[in-house]
């Protein structure tokens, strides 16, 4: 009976952090052992940090055995982190896609985007606590020849979106713009714009982007 | 004195990198003791080191804004500035270096220095921004205040990255700073928007 007292209150926890790290409904009902692992080691590096999470800590909080987290993940650590980032991005990319897709104007779309991303990188609970406490995990990728990287994968996946409005080369101009609106209003704080709320996006989209659109958009 | 210790600090992390600068070397770089290094810097190797990428990062805008000197107006040296720190950047040896073997120690520095650097960059465009309004240049409905923070953030992520253009290409540039400014300011016309090339 405890153990399904602990059960309970282990699935609610997850719910709360889930929910608070990823404020939609989860499209899976059931967690896999693999995602409820995942899951735990997110909510290891939010509370922890990268370098003091250790294998024993999310299987803890996952409520498996060790043994159960390297059936999983054989590769340990590493295996466990890489794959947390991946499934982050995979849902960070997912649910602004959605925004995306669901838009109907290009200011619509650009709005929706920007609050999307910038909220979610506001409220993801593991990422503050690297960007604080170890950012030498995780600024590098922003910076010179590796900021280009990201800022190429931001692009080829928002310009599809943008190009229901722009022709191609301005679809992934603006694309590629919008990528560095996230990263540096995201980065330092602005007492002008504030990405979580998108009255505020909205006044940069209409009031400084949205006109060179109209006038110059397309010459190339 | 500081300015002494940081060049000092400098010279070191030019020659062996930023784990290998410490208030030792530093010290005997510039000639003087550990304890003036210390009554400086008084958190040590770490303030030092901040201390340092501040310095660089304040003197290589420095260097920029003496290049653009000659700029008439925010397209004109927007461009400019963007064309220089993107060339000066990827010919800043001591920069590329240490990306290349310390990126862990020299980029979460760099960031920080971005939001010291942030306001200064705005006071500096915030003339131009004044310019385009008394001419009646500025769109309508326009912040300047709002715009030249946006400036600001817009030149350091296209000179910390340049992405998918080509900051050597006048004609990107020009077409770079007419997609990021046209909201802001009435596009020009004629020849005065063919000098806004940026590259003198």
């Amino acid at each position: 009976m405890v153990s399904v007292d602990r059960e309970t209150e282990r699935r609610y926890r997850l719910t709360v952090t889930a929910n608070r790290l990823a404020p939609f409904p989860r499209v899976a009902a059931a967690a896999s052992q693999e995602e409820r692992i995942l899951d735990a080691a997110l909510v290891c590096i939010a509370r922890w940090g990268l370098a003091k999470t250790g294998l024993d800590d999310v299987a803890r909080e996952a409520g498996v055995s060790r043994a159960t987290v390297y059936r999983a993940f054989p590769g340990g650590k590493d295996a466990v982190v890489e794959a947390v980032a991946r499934t982050e991005l995979a849902r960070f990319f997912s649910a602004v896609e959605r925004r995306l897709a669901a838009a109907d104007t290009l200011e619509d779309l650009l709005v929706a985007g920007l609050a999307e991303a910038g909220t979610r990188i506001a409220s993801h609970g593991a990422l503050r606590t690297l960007v604080s406490f170890e950012p030498e995990q995780i600024l590098p990728l922003l910076a010179f020849e590796r900021m280009d990287r990201v800022l190429a994968v931001c692009t080829a996946f928002a310009a599809p979106h943008l190009a229901r409005f722009l022709d191609e080369t301005t679809a992934a101009r603006v694309a590629e713009w919008a990528a560095r609106v996230v990263v540096s209003y995201s980065s330092w704080p602005s007492v002008e714009v504030d990405l979580t709320d998108e009255t505020s996006v909205r006044r940069l989209v209409r009031q400084l982007f949205l006109p060179a659109l109209e006038t110059s958009g397309s010459t190339p | 004195m500081r300015t002494r210790i940081l060049e000092a600090a400098y010279a070191c992390v030019s020659r062996s990198g930023m784990a290998k600068t410490t208030i030792e070397a530093t010290a005997r770089e510039a000639n003087v003791s550990r304890a003036t290094v210390y009554r400086y810097f008084p958190g040590g190797k770490d303030e030092l080191l901040a201390g340092v990428v501040d310095f660089e990062v304040l003197r290589f805008f420095g260097r920029m804004t003496d290049a653009v000197r000659g700029s008439t107006d925010l397209l004109d040296v927007t461009g400019a500035s963007l064309a220089f720190a993107s060339r000066a950047l990827a010919e800043h040896v001591v920069l590329q270096q240490v990306l290349r073997s310390e990126p862990q120690l020299l980029v979460p520095r760099i960031n920080d220095s971005t939001n010291r650097l942030l306001p200064i960059v705005r006071q500096f465009l915030a003339p131009f921004v004044a310019a385009e309004a008394a001419a009646g240049r500025l769109r309508p409905g326009v912040d300047p205040r709002l715009a030249a923070d946006y400036v600001a953030r817009m030149a350091l992520t296209y000179a910390n990255a340049a992405g998918g253009w080509d900051l050597g290409d006048p004609v990107q540039v020009r077409a770079l700073v007419r997609l990021v400014l046209g909201g802001v300011v009435e596009e020009r016309h004629g020849n005065q928007a063919d000098e806004a090339d940026g590259l003198r």
